[in-house]
């Protein structure tokens, strides 16, 4: 009986050692996840800014994801958030699943976990000036983690006399996961090689725009290797299809050149060289011949 | 006696407690894992803090170029570093690695230092451009810096775009060419164009980089122009250089009739649809009759006599491109009239010469420099014997 007694007493004040340690959230779940979040390119479905998460009551749910290149930046991986609200004897959990690719997350957490924070209670998330706060209680001690998202652009500003500007924290530059793999050849999935010619049919359309000026399909002109241009087609206000590659445009069997689309019409809208013809061809692109 | 026994065992058993619960407390606050473990965490996040205030201190030098502190403050002893004695315009300080490399260099306060690549040239930093990285997500080309916390050796890598040479040319008509009289104007408009123009021809300091960071295959022969060539304009590629050049950044070799958007002075701003695109021949005034034989405004044959060349060497146009008369020749891709490719206003020739205007363009066939490669229309250098003609470029880019 004593031994027992003494037993109890060992291990109930040596548990009194741990309150000066950290609980739950840890510097360690803080930095790991700054590590990989300072590199992320998007964030998307955000769905709470700033207010108390209160619902629904012990349901997981997605709070958004975060598209990060892997190491040496050579593919994207998706970092799903959820957060399950405490109720009653479920624990409030903030949880990070990692897909391997740059993929949409599933509206409930169920796959393994790359990050779990547990015992969380009251959490809020707001994103401002391209920052991203948690402020949450964990066993009654309040926590407040912001992550720098540097990365994340909101669009551009094109103002004239001026460079263009990106819509982000440090406009122009960009934190990156670089390492030897990076600077492999067979790793470079840009697009398009520099003798890639319109006329030689080898060049790459990066984006396709179709006769009601929708885009078919994904625009991938950001991953053209030696840039792009644009060709004219369907005179759509936010310009025709694009082709990646070294524009040669205006000559012999390439595609004529954007001349605008308000002060002239039909197929005086392309520029070809004077002695050639802008003609339209199969997929309705005005053609030098 | 009973109770007196009790109380002293419950007393040793205390004791004992007491021993072991210290025992177990100097292991647990000494265990060097422990702590170094949770310890090298908070070390972490501080070193992340400086990193990334370091940053950025970095982006705003780099962006404020000629106007930091820092290039107050170590310009003579940058200039002396990089050997260069000429003169040169202080606006190419702004997103040139050479600013920061001189800051890391000379900047005894700095607690962090740039780590050098492992490529073959003595630069601090790697040009990264789609064709030399496998990295995903890059937008534009620029420099890789990668940043060394002095206390922690953490690192973070930066990749600083060099776009701020650019210029946006505003959306309106345009025309093309020089202004005839009784002829129908050749017009365009960029509505649906987001189109950006160098502001300056490219440098021997950007031909350095495509050397050191492009593919060798088309860089073959090219030599690399140092200490006070360093910003000068590039005046010996052949046209096919200047585009895979352009090329390597993702962009392309300019076009003329942008060059003519960018330079004739639009008769009215805020007009950006007019009936007719009336045209000085001179991009400082509205006035066809309005010439100025002054160095300022174009670098002529006279200009050698009271100052050296340099790039940047005349006023902006209306649209913010500079050396857009006089100085070197510069060479387009004209998509109108091939032969018509060259800008002719250059030191060349003197204030009389008919070149000097904008929309008039002379013939390079992009091979050589030599006179027999060019068709000056027989208004021919007058009393000259240029051995090779110095031709400069500029490229330009479209953006969403």
């Amino acid at each position: 009986m004593k031994l027992i007694i003494t037993l109890f007493m060992i291990l109930g004040l040596s548990s009194c050692l741990f309150l000066g340690k950290e609980i739950g959230a840890k510097t360690e779940d803080e930095m790991k996840i700054y590590n990989e979040w300072l590199y992320a390119y998007k964030l998307q479905d955000l769905k709470t800014n700033g207010e108390m998460i209160t619902r629904p009551p012990g349901i997981s749910q997605l709070l958004f994801r975060l598209t990060i290149p892997t190491e040496g930046g050579l593919s994207l991986k998706t970092h799903c958030v959820y957060y399950q609200v405490p109720y009653k004897k479920i624990p409030g959990l903030i949880k990070i699943e990692e897909l391997k690719t740059d993929a949409t997350c599933p509206d409930v957490g169920s796959g393994e976990s790359w990050l779990e924070i547990k015992n969380v209670k009251d959490l809020t998330v707001s994103l401002s000036n391209f920052k991203i706060t948690f402020d949450f209680k964990i066993q009654d001690q309040k926590k407040s983690w912001k992550f720098l998202l540097p990365n994340i652009e909101d669009g551009l500003v094109h103002e004239k006399y001026q460079p263009v500007k990106e819509k982000k924290l440090y406009p122009g530059m960009t934190f990156l996961r670089i390492n030897e793999d990076s600077f492999e050849n067979q790793n470079n999935k840009y697009l398009g090689k520099l003798s890639d010619r319109f006329s030689r049919g080898s060049s790459i359309r990066c984006l396709q725009v179709d006769k009601n000026c929708q885009n078919i399909g994904e625009d991938r002109c950001n991953e053209c290797r030696y840039g792009w241009y644009q060709v004219v087609d369907y005179q759509c206000p936010q310009g025709g299809s694009k082709f990646c590659g070294q524009n040669h445009c205006g000559e012999k069997n390439e595609p004529a050149c954007p001349r605008g689309i308000k002060v002239v019409e039909g197929e005086d809208t392309g520029i070809c060289q004077n002695d050639l013809t802008a003609v339209m061809n199969a997929d309705h692109i005005l053609v030098c011949q | 006696m009973k109770e007196f026994k009790r109380s002293n065992a419950v007393l040793i058993l205390l004791s004992l407690c007491a021993v072991l619960l210290l025992g177990v407390w100097f292991f647990y606050l000494k265990n060097p894992q422990n702590e170094s473990k949770s310890d090298q965490f908070v070390q972490d996040k501080l070193a992340m803090e400086r990193l990334l205030e370091n940053s950025s201190e970095i982006h705003r030098i780099w962006n404020e170029g000629e106007d930091s502190r820092e290039w107050n403050l170590y310009k003579s002893d940058c200039l002396k570093f990089q050997k260069i004695n000429s003169k040169f315009d202080d606006s190419l300080m702004r997103c040139n690695p050479m600013l920061l490399e001189c800051n890391a260099h000379f900047n005894k306060k700095l607690n962090y230092h740039f780590v050098k690549p492992e490529t073959k040239n003595q630069k601090q930093y790697r040009y990264l451009t789609k064709s030399n990285t496998a990295h995903v997500g890059l937008k534009n080309s620029g420099y890789l810096f990668t940043i060394e916390d002095n206390q922690t050796h953490l690192r973070l890598n930066l990749l600083l775009n060099d776009s701020c040479q650019e210029v946006y040319l505003p959306s309106r008509a345009y025309a093309y060419g020089e202004e005839v009289s009784g002829a129908e104007d050749y017009r365009f408009d960029n509505f649906n164009q987001n189109i950006y123009i160098d502001r300056h021809l490219v440098t021997n300091q950007e031909i350095n980089e495509w050397i050191d960071f492009g593919n060798p295959e088309f860089t073959k022969g090219i030599l690399k122009k140092e200490a006070d060539e360093t910003f000068l304009p590039a005046i010996n590629l052949t046209e096919e250089q200047m585009e895979n050049y352009c090329s390597f950044k993702g962009k392309q070799l300019l076009l003329a009739h942008y060059f003519d958007a960018a330079t004739f002075l639009p008769m009215d701003l805020e007009d950006v649809l007019p009936k007719k695109n009336t045209r000085s021949p001179y991009y400082w005034t509205k006035k066809k009759s309005e010439f100025k034989a002054d160095c300022n405004l174009i670098y002529a044959k006279e200009c050698f006599a009271t100052k050296s060349y340099q790039l940047n060497s005349t006023s902006p146009t209306w649209a913010g491109v500079m050396d857009s008369m006089g100085g070197v020749l510069e060479a387009f891709r004209n998509p109108i009239d091939p032969e018509s490719n060259l800008k002719a206003s250059s030191f060349y020739f003197n204030f009389k010469s008919p070149w000097h205007k904008l929309g008039f363009r002379a013939g390079w066939d992009g091979e050589g420099f030599e006179l027999r490669h060019f068709n000056f229309k027989g208004i021919n250098p007058e009393n000259v014997t240029v051995d090779k003609f110095q031709v400069g470029f500029r490229c330009m880019r479209e953006s969403k």
